[in-house]
């Protein structure tokens, strides 16, 4: 009925570190760092160098890079935080009351495909280089696709189950605390885990374009400096943050949804 | 004909445990034109038997042969019914029916031809420009009939194809089978769950045991045919009556085995 | 009676509400504190229609048209590249599953990548020069491609297995599965990663001219927040906004259109 309903975003759901198999991987992976050396070697050109190169430079600045490495993670946490709470609190009440899932979904979807960046200024003008500034940024990023899919993990729930508790003349608070939330748990995880890259890709972009401070002030230097090996150091280092991250929420997820048959991971 | 000799199959297990052996040793003989039943508790093998003989999956050992030839994989003498229906959701009951016949290479007017008259027969005339959703399970499961039937299979293998439908709905379509099955006697290989299905539509049951999935014993069913005519009377026989009740003996007496085996697997178990 | 009901009931009257509500707050707070860089909600709403239409206030329009244009060249056909490669690649690793065991690790990667990172090398080893359209497209390509390979790899990966056995058991080879049961099924999902993908191209679109490439649109936006313009800079986002969601609309139009056994989804009874 709506024409804008919101998707449920779990096809992309990006589960993948669980998918990730042990022996393909490690090939994967010496395939990766093999031809990456070879091909940075042999192209012997600034704008790819050789993964060696790369990773002397990540020695050689490691001090700066931890520094830029403490604030930039700082950033994160306090933005993906903010992000988890008002995403997630938003999506539960718009799944409760229908009329303000009405009055706001399409505004919802347009922040989520609009190019979050473009807010920047918006950021820039209330808060200035403050890293409130960055934190907005992440919001804008991760909040939006944890509302949406919050909102359908609330409207999924099946039916019989909401009828099982009114069977049982269970409460209001206690159908959403006992049947509600348990059932919605794998959607609106599946909306954080794909917050979470989103986050990161924020974290960067606020650096990046609005503060600049952090891995983005990094980035930004190295690239002013065409100096390639510096950007691709700490693009491996964001990597990994983001691995670690995902690792992180993909580890909540499994304790939260134990119950939940293997197949349908 | 399908004769089948010592046919074994075994899945390999999931990881560290021990492999399964979903068929040991099963011999048979399906006679042509007959009508077969297989009946057997959850987890015997019926399905994967069906399967070996439609040549979906390889058997480990032994030889299928149907109408003397060995059997490699799906072949157009035998057709499928599904207990899921399988029909395609984005093609419409005429595209549904001709999927065998246009597999086959045949051209698009013989085979709609062809699928229109099937489709008449298991009665959904009016119905081919429909998609399978805006249709009831049952209608879908006349459907996925009709498609096997389009391509004049020697046998119709059907795995549970009436237990995703309700009791009347059921009742219709085994009357509908029965009929077609009369006019036509294609040989048939039909598992069920039902004792009461297994008897009413066979010639003979199949009775299965699990671990290792292999056969019980086979029984004739006394019944006269033709029964679409008066399934009711059918169902009210003695005969009738008595050859549930000695399937169901065999079961439950399966059923307290199995679970006696987990007990004692239990056991050995605890035991340090 | 029913009239008011069948108001109430509307999803458009709550939408105008909020969107009111939204406003008046705009309008508010930014009258009580005057700022350089944010304007009046009327200001922007005014600034829309110079912006856009022709000949309303000098050549202003112009450049509008001449922005979208050059933004949305590279955005179609970084966006069509990316749909050409994207979907063969996601279906075929969906299909075999060797091949995505080996894939796994670079999908993962490439779905990680802030690709505000990756931009300064391509700009660095392809040049600006020109409008730097090829620089574009790749990265439009890179930015929008992942979506369409995870999609297009869960479409076939959600299709109901006993289908393909059907197929086979009606004598079916690879080819034919292909066409009458992975294709038609992997559609849906096939078209949500169209539209997903579309949104991120855009996205990548505006990243990239604004931090990177000062052409199109993001030079625009640059340029009005140069000037302290913000009625004209809040108008322009708005519009920028108002193009991804028309042309994400459009996906979904054509979602339905080609997938019309899908059932409506019954969200939001
Ligand atoms: N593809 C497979 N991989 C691994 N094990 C399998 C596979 N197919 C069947 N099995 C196992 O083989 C045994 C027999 O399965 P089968 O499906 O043939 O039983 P069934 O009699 O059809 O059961 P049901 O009545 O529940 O349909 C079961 O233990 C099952 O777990
Ligand atoms: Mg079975």
């Amino acid at each position: 009925m709506a024409t804008v309903a919101p998707t449920p975003a779990r096809v992309a759901s990006p589960g993948f570190i669980s998918r990730l198999e042990a022996w393909p991987t490690v090939t994967s992976f010496i395939v990766l760092v093999g031809g990456w050396e070879l091909i940075g070697r042999s192209l012997n050109q600034p704008f790819f160098p050789p993964l060696s190169s790369v990773l002397n430079e990540l020695a050689i600045n490691q001090a700066e890079i931890m520094a830029a490495l403490g604030t930039s993670l700082t950033n994160l946490v306090l933005g993906f935080i903010v992000s988890v709470v008002f995403g997630v609190g938003l999506g539960l009440l718009m799944g409760a009351f229908r009329k303000l899932d009405a009055a706001l979904d399409i505004y919802i979807n347009a922040l989520l495909t609009a190019p979050s960046l473009v807010f920047a200024p918006i950021f820039f003008a209330i808060w200035g280089l403050e890293r409130w500034s960055i934190v907005a940024v992440i919001f804008m990023y991760s909040t939006w696709i944890m509302v949406v899919n919050t909102v359908t993990a609330v409207r999924t729930v099946s039916p019989e189950m909401l009828e099982m508790g009114r069977a049982f003349n269970a409460p209001r608070i206690k159908t959403w605390t006992r049947i509600v939330l348990p059932a919605a748990t794998p959607l609106i995880m599946a909306g954080i885990r794909l917050a979470t890259g989103r986050a990161v890709k924020g974290m960067l972009n606020g650096e990046m374009f609005i503060a600049i401070v952090g891995l983005g002030k990094l980035v930004k230097d190295g690239s002013g400096r065409f100096d390639a090996s510096l950007v691709l150091a700490i693009l491996v280092v964001i990597i990994v943050v983001a691995f670690i991250a995902l690792w992180v929420v993909g580890w909540v997820d499994a304790r939260l949804t134990r119950w939940l048959p293997k197949t349908s991971r | 004909m399908i004769e089948i000799k010592g046919v074994s199959k075994a899945f390999p297990g999931r990881k560290g445990s021990e492999p399964v052996q979903a068929l040991k040793d099963v011999d048979l003989i399906v006679r042509d034109n007959e009508f077969l039943t297989v009946l057997g508790p959850s987890g015997c093998g019926k399905t994967t038997l069906l399967r070996v003989i439609a040549g979906l999956v390889p058997h480990d050992t032994g030889t299928v042969l149907v109408d003397g030839k060995p059997v490699t994989g799906p072949g157009p003498e035998r057709a499928m019914v599904f207990q899921s229906f399988a029909l395609m959701p984005w093609d419409n009951v005429l595209t549904n029916v001709a999927f065998g016949l246009e597999m086959q290479g045949v051209d698009k007017k013989t085979r709609e031809l062809k699928a229109l008259e099937l489709i008449e027969m298991v009665g959904l005339g009016g119905f081919e420009k429909r998609l399978p959703g805006e249709l009831s399970g049952g209608m879908q499961q006349r459907v996925g009939l009709a498609r096997a039937l389009a391509v004049s299979p020697k046998v119709l293998l059907m795995d549970e194809p009436f237990g995703a439908l309700d009791e009347q709905t059921r009742r219709l379509l085994q009357e509908e089978l029965l009929r077609i099955w009369e006019a036509t006697r294609t040989t048939v290989v039909f598992i069920t769950h039902s004792m009461e299905e297994a008897v009413l539509l066979g010639d003979r049951v199949v009775l299965m045991r699990p671990r290792p999935g292999r056969i019980d014993q086979i029984l004739d069913i006394p019944m006269t045919r033709p029964r679409s005519t008066h399934l009711d009377s059918v169902e009210s026989s003695g005969e009738f009556t008595a050859m549930v009740g000695l399937l169901w003996n065999n079961l439950r007496a399966m059923h307290s085995d199995v679970r006696r085996a987990r007990q004692a697997g239990q056991a050995a178990a605890t035991k340090p | 009676m029913s009239l008011v009901r069948r108001v109430l009931d509307s999803s458009a009257l709550y939408r105008l509400i909020a969107l009111a509500i939204f406003a008046t707050i705009w309008q508010l707070a930014t009258l009580s504190h005057k700022s350089m860089l944010i304007p009046t909600f009327t200001d922007t709403m005014a600034a829309i229609p110079k912006l856009l239409i022709p000949g309303y206030s000098g050549d202003e329009s112009a450049k509008l048209w001449d922005a979208l244009y050059q933004s949305n060249g590279a955005l179609l056909i970084g966006f069509a590249i990316s749909v050409a490669l994207g979907v063969p690649f996601g279906l075929l690793i969906g299909r075999f599953r060797t091949i995505e065991r080996f894939a796994n690790l670079y999908i993962s990667i490439l779905l990680v990548t802030p690709m505000a990172a990756v931009i300064p090398l391509l700009v660095m080893s392809l040049g600006v020069r020109d409008g730097a359209m090829p620089t574009r497209v790749i990265l439009i390509v890179l930015f929008a491609i992942v979506m369409l390979i995870v999609n297009s790899r869960a479409g076939i990966r959600q299709i109901d297995p006993s289908l393909i056995e059907m197929a086979r058991c009606f004598g079916a080879g690879e080819l034919s599965i292909w066409r009458r049961i992975l294709l038609p099924g992997s559609l849906p999902a096939i078209m949500t990663g169209v539209r997903l993908g579309l949104g991120r191209a855009i996205t990548g679109m505006v990243i990239i001219e604004l931090l990177f490439i000062a052409v199109g649109l993001g030079n625009l936006i640059q340029k009005y927040d140069a000037q302290l313009d913000g009625a004209r800079l809040y108008a322009l986002i708005i519009i920028v906004v108002f193009e991804a969601l028309v042309l994400i609309q459009a996906v979904r139009w054509l979602e339905r259109r080609v997938t019309p056994w899908r059932k409506t989804t019954s969200f939001g009874r």
